[in-house]
């Protein structure tokens, strides 16, 4: 599917979180915010919410009670053996258990990401501005085929007031 | 402007707040005197060095927390520096009050008995370090150590609202550098004269660590509670959720740490299983005292882990508020469980432990507040304070 953005690119941070805000503050929604640093507040203005933390509790929970299983399964039910005077189910699990669940935690909300994102290893990047790996900051905007010309034109002009040193409008093709 | 009014505005006590603290520390003599009086001598004892160390391993751990935050340079908090500021003038009141205990060494500490050391080869062993001239003088040395660098930062601190300019901030920071140096040393030599010394055949390399991250633990968590209960009085009109959720940070990876240091200190003696070891823990976890031996665990690790995990109770006051509240009781049985055990027989919980705690607390919280309206609750020339008030 074929659409234009338009971008605002910004030098600064401070001026770009001042943007967002009025850019919203006159009706116009952002689509995306590109930013070379991970930026505090913006992840509130675009109303954003993430259900992957719930995802990494209940994979960590599973990863807990499968190694508790597993280890129970093979020092007590399948070969009991007792060195050291120990109980067989012994509160040396803890540890391993301990390490394994943050593995299993970590690798599948690393999983679930990925999928989620359509990323994988290999993949080639797509920045609409490949200045904001560097220095720069980019707000896109959607502009959608029933958009009038008025309507892009205040676009523009918000964005050329608060602050945008560029702004250019790229065609996106996305699978 | 309205915002800067409310900054400036100065802690003012209130008299429903005085009277209670006063009565709570009539409340307390009462029961000291109460348990001497009924022929639990050592019992009090037990209780006074638990509220002693209770409340000072608070200051300093309070006070730990204001260093850090001058050696990071951390901008989020330059608003909250008065508090442990003003929790470390408990310290002079905490030196007075450990004055007494010194009336009750016989009653706790075994080695004070000449008599049982001679006929103890590890006793007389131990002996050039533990005895009570020189555990005196270590005393005294770590109060005027303490004392002298908390003031310290606290008067560089007031004469930067004063002056201002950025230097105090470098000499703040140079000041903490050499506190957690010198509080790393003494606090684990303090924690091991008074309270593994009590039974004093038993040693474990990592108790003094686990009751510095305990100190530190319950030091944020104090802050946090006084921070809060100001902020609901119309104090810290610019507390916000990110704050919050910073102070929970704090609280929730402080849990981790010590649910950590717990289980190594456990597991290794439950591993290696050696009898001059586990004797520490055989009445811990066998006989009378096998509930607190789960409470101290649960409180202290299991409900904060648990619960501020969950980003909307750790960004919520008064969900955050109660969690503290329960935080003080965990602090007060792990206390407990390391002083009881080595000094009474009995293991109930009677009016003298609820009123030498309510006592002491009393004492606290005047100090705190006292303090607290003698100086600038938000510090005016703080470099960092508006990154502190627009936090986000």
């Amino acid at each position: 599917m074929n659409h234009t953005n338009i971008i605002g690119i910004y030098e600064d941070e401070d001026v770009l979180l001042k943007a967002m805000d009025e850019i919203q503050a006159s009706d116009i929604k952002i689509k995306d915010v590109y930013s070379p640093i991970p930026l505090h507040g913006v992840f509130e203005r675009l109303n954003l919410t993430t259900r992957l933390p719930y995802a990494t509790f209940i994979y960590g929970v599973i990863g807990t009670i499968s190694v508790f299983a597993f280890l129970y399964w093979t020092s007590v039910i399948s070969y009991p053996l007792k060195f050291g005077g120990k109980p067989l189910n012994t509160l040396s699990f803890i540890i391993i258990m301990f390490v394994l669940t943050i593995f299993v935690g970590t690798l599948f909300t690393f999983l679930t990401y990925f999928i989620r994102e359509k990323m994988y290893p290999g993949k080639q990047v797509t920045l609409p501005v490949p200045e904001t790996t560097n220095d720069q900051f980019a707000i896109l905007i959607e502009k959608t085929p029933d958009m009038t010309d008025t309507e892009s034109n205040k676009i523009n002009e918000v964005l050329k007031k608060t602050g945008a040193i560029e702004i250019k409008e790229s065609e996106v093709n996305q699978e | 402007m309205k915002i800067n009014d409310k900054m400036e505005k100065q802690l003012k006590i209130s008299s429903g707040f005085k009277v209670v603290t006063i009565v709570l520390v009539i409340l307390g003599l009462f029961t000291v005197f109460a348990g001497f009086y009924s022929g639990e001598g050592t019992r009090t004892w037990a209780n006074l060095l638990l509220n002693n160390y209770y409340f000072m391993s608070v200051t300093i751990g309070a006070s730990f927390w204001m260093a850090l935050q001058s050696i990071t340079q951390s901008g989020w908090s330059a608003q909250f520096v008065r508090i442990p500021q003003a929790m470390s003038n408990y310290l002079i009141v905490s030196f007075v009050l450990w004055f007494f205990m010194f009336f009750g060494l016989h009653d706790l500490f075994h080695w004070t008995h000449h008599d049982a050391v001679i006929h103890d080869p590890i006793l007389l062993h131990k002996e050039p370090y533990l005895n009570i001239p020189f555990f005196t003088v270590r005393f005294v040395i770590f109060f005027a150590l303490w004392i002298f660098l908390t003031q310290r930062i606290k008067k560089l601190s007031l004469q930067e609202d004063q002056f201002g300019g950025v230097k105090y901030l470098g000499k703040i920071e140079l000041t903490s550098k050499v506190y957690i140096f010198v509080l790393a040393i003494t606090f684990s030599l303090f924690t091991i004269d008074w309270l593994m010394s009590l039974d004093p055949h038993w040693y474990s390399t990592i108790y003094p660590i686990k009751k510095f991250i305990m100190a530190f633990y319950h030091g944020v968590t104090i802050i946090t509670a006084i921070v809060i209960i100001l902020h609901m009085a119309g104090y810290f009109p610019s507390l916000n959720k990110t704050h919050l959720a910073d102070f929970s940070r704090y609280i929730f990876i402080l849990s981790i740490i010590w649910g950590y240091m717990w289980l190594s200190q456990y597991m290794l003696i439950w591993y290696a299983n050696i009898p001059e070891e586990t004797v520490y823990y055989v009445p811990r976890i066998m006989a009378e005292y096998k509930n607190y031996f789960y409470a101290e665990l649960i409180i202290n690790w299991l409900i904060p882990f648990l619960f501020l995990m969950w980003n909307r109770i750790a960004k919520n006051p008064t969900a955050l508020l109660i969690i503290t509240l329960i935080l003080i009781i965990g602090q007060w049985v792990e206390l407990y469980m390391s002083i009881m055990p080595d000094t009474v027989d009995s293991h109930t919980i009677s009016y003298i432990e609820v009123g030498t705690f309510l006592g002491y607390a009393g004492v606290f919280a005047l100090v705190v507040a006292w303090s607290l309206s003698k100086i600038r609750l938000v510090p005016k020339n703080h470099p960092y304070l508006i990154e502190s008030t627009k936090h986000h």
